[in-house]
């Protein structure tokens, strides 16, 4: 390999740069506006990160709340409904009226 | 420069830009040929359709706000096999909770499927309860299954929901669309176990339950309708049976039931394969309905002007119709006006009528009354009943004109009975039933239902004139005897077609009632198929009528009228 290597770039004058002042200062100054954009970039995607999960959360939550709602009313229905009821007033010695008498209201 | 390393050096250059090509070339292959084929795979590995987790499917309430089908939470234990790690100690750990043996959940977390369900549906405590042991690749995935509160209440008229959520029947199935709730799927990031990574904000919009229907029915006043059904059925021996109460001035269904019916919530259980009990018989059955059609033929005489009202015939006691001689029920010789043919039921002067009336005329009332077609009820699988009209050359026969008159050769569905004799009772209009008030969408926005107007079928007058036969038809019969109350009827009883004629045992009898006149607020079919106890109507419809009229009035408050409750009054005081 170093061989190749030799083979390869024997013959080749190696180039000498020159620093210009001007130039190291503007690309430092690319660099730094560059390093700013992608720290600004970085803050933005977590605090994304960070909203899209608290965003998980709640709908999760909803989600939970809901279902607890849900799983209630049918628990209440189900306590209320005409069989429980016909059941619960059996149960107490209630029964159907066997005479019903309408009485008319006078206006005083 | 020296020869030879110009050479080599062209020699690299040449390599170099041949090897730069090659990259190019594949480049362009993966980024312009092949961009959708990679776009995709990529897009396929890091992202997935991310389901919000579905809402419930709309719920269904009396008129009252009672829940009629709710929806309950129930959990799907799921394993992601390669990411459990500790197979033999998850297994132990869900053994006592879903009640399997430990060495079966082992031997199904060790098979080769990347994903098992290891218990489908189970409680809601059983589900909160595995998720709270933390398990490694199990997971715990809410479902929601649909519940019936009041339990076999209103079965037809509901219809069920299948574990898929998809609704069948009665109003589950009419109004599937509306109850379905509206899932929200969107693709986003997921890391190696699939699960979602937060980089964006998961959109605004979630997904919303389906809507709430609360329907014209009464709880309260369908228990009751089911409870006299059934002594009905019982104490008469029938082999099924349908009542259906209604407001004749909305049309709104207050209560339908139908015997033999099923439990939603068990619905597989009931399921037969040559004749699953599902179809609601209040809509769907076909039946020629017999006596109680001739208060459809004497409106439309009496409105189009072939009668009047103090107009008589004599009645033989039989007449031909196209070759066919028509009876009476009953000996009933003599001289009769209009009334009697209500109040006397009398075949032959049914067929004078429509004679007198003609083809078509007759038909055109009995279509506007909406025979032959369904009425548009919200509820699914309403049949369209039966009625040959003249121009149907290879069924209808001259002597149908006869026979249709007495509700002979032609099949009505309940609902369409019930709806064509409520039209006389709200004053000549036709309206259509229906059976949901309002509807609820997830975002809370009421929607009542817009009455609508079929036909203006015959005037109010005689509508009137017509209530006051069919109340007189009540009163003469003397058999529904409801103190303080005017009611106004028509009994039936309809011989069941079968090959070759008529059963000559077997009949369906039906009543259609409603009152308390002069403004009445309910209208009651009472209709019972095959009553082993008596053939006729008068011995097992209308007392059946009676007793649930009884009941209704007073559930429903209905008070008698002033003369009677001023009795009622000095009686209790005594």
């Amino acid at each position: 390999m170093p061989n190749f290597m030799e083979w390869a770039t024997h013959g080749i004058k190696r180039g000498r740069f020159e620093m210009d002042h001007c130039m190291v200062m503007r690309v430092g100054a690319v660099v730094v506006t560059v390093t700013l954009l992608a720290a600004l970039y970085l803050a933005l995607v977590s605090q994304t990160a960070a909203r899209g999960r608290h965003i998980q959360q709640l709908q999760a939550e909803l989600s939970r709340l809901q279902r607890d709602s849900e799983q209630l009313e049918v628990d209440i229905a189900r306590a209320g409904s005409i069989s429980s009821l016909r059941e619960r007033a059996l149960a107490l010695g209630l029964g159907a009226a066997e005479e019903v008498v309408f009485l008319p209201l006078t206006a005083p | 420069m020296a020869e030879g390393p110009r050479r080599r050096l062209q020699l690299m250059s040449i390599l170099l830009i041949g090897l730069a090509l090659v990259l190019v070339a594949q480049l362009t292959q993966v980024q312009v040929v092949n961009h959708q084929f990679y776009d995709d795979w990529g897009r396929e590995q890091r992202e997935r359709i991310i389901a919000v987790a579905a809402p419930p499917r709309g719920v269904i309430r009396d008129r009252n706000g009672c829940l009629l089908a709710g929806n309950e939470v129930m959990y799907a234990i799921e394993a992601d096999t390669v990411y459990v790690v500790d197979v033999e100690g998850a297994a132990a750990q869900l053994a006592p909770l879903l009640h399997m043996p430990a060495s079966q959940i082992a031997r199904r977390l060790k098979s080769d499927a990347p994903w098992i369900q290891l218990a489908s549906p189970v409680p809601k405590e059983v589900g909160e309860r595995v998720a709270e042991l933390g398990l490694q690749g199990i997971t715990v995935c809410p479902l929601w299954v649909r519940r019936y509160p009041e339990g076999d209440l209103a079965s037809h008229l509901l219809g069920f929901c299948n574990a898929e959520g998809r609704g069948f029947y009665g109003v589950e199935g009419f109004h599937d669309g509306l109850l379905q709730p509206k899932k929200v799927d969107r693709a986003g990031p997921v890391d190696l176990t699939s699960d979602q990574v937060p980089w964006t904000v998961a959109p605004v919009m979630l997904p919303q339950a389906g809507d709430e229907l609360i329907l014209s029915i009464d709880r309260t006043v369908q228990a009751v309708v089911e409870e006299e059904l059934m002594r009905a059925v019982y104490q008469y021996q029938a082999t099924s049976g349908t009542i259906i109460v209604m407001d004749p001035r909305t049309f709104e269904v207050l209560a339908m039931a139908s015997l033999p019916d099923y439990a939603p919530g068990r619905y597989n259980e009931f399921y037969t394969f040559d004749r699953p009990p599902f179809d609601d018989p209040a809509v769907s059955k076909q039946y020629e309905p017999g006596s109680v059609f001739k208060v459809l033929t004497v409106a439309a005489a009496l409105d189009s002007g072939a009668v009047t009202p103090e107009m008589t015939y004599y009645d033989q006691g039989w007449i031909e119709v196209g070759g066919v001689v028509i009876w009476n029920a009953y000996d009933m010789v003599g001289q009769h006006d209009v009334a009697d043919i209500l109040i006397h039921s009398l075949n032959v002067g049914a067929a004078w009528l429509s004679t007198r009336m003609g083809r078509d005329s007759f038909y055109r009332y009995v279509m506007a009354f909406g025979i032959g077609r369904p009425t548009g009820i919200d509820v699914a699988g309403e049949a369209a009943g039966q009625l040959w009209l003249p121009e149907d050359y290879e069924h209808w026969h001259d002597s149908n004109l006869g026979t249709n008159a007495f509700g002979q050769g032609l099949a009505v569905t309940p609902i369409q009975m019930i709806a064509a004799v409520a039209t006389v009772a709200n004053g000549g209009v036709r309206l259509r039933p229906h059976v949901v008030g309002q509807r609820i969408g997830p975002d809370g926005a009421v929607t009542a239902y817009r009455t609508v107007v079929e036909a203006q079928v015959i005037s109010p007058e005689t509508a009137q004139i017509v209530t006051d036969m069919m109340e007189r038809a009540v009163e003469d019969a003397g058999r529904i005897g409801l103190e303080g109350y005017r009611i106004a009827g028509k009994s039936g009883t309809a011989q069941i077609p079968v090959p070759g004629g008529y059963d000559r045992e077997r009949t369906i009898t039906s009543f259609v009632g409603f009152g308390p006149l002069p403004d009445p607020q309910l209208i009651i079919l009472v209709k019972l198929d095959r009553p082993g106890t008596s053939s006729w109507a008068s011995e097992t419809a209308v007392p059946a009528f009676r007793q649930l009229a009884e009941r209704l009035f007073v559930v429903l408050g209905i008070p008698p009228d002033d003369s009677q409750m001023a009795q009622g009054a000095q009686a209790a005081v005594r």
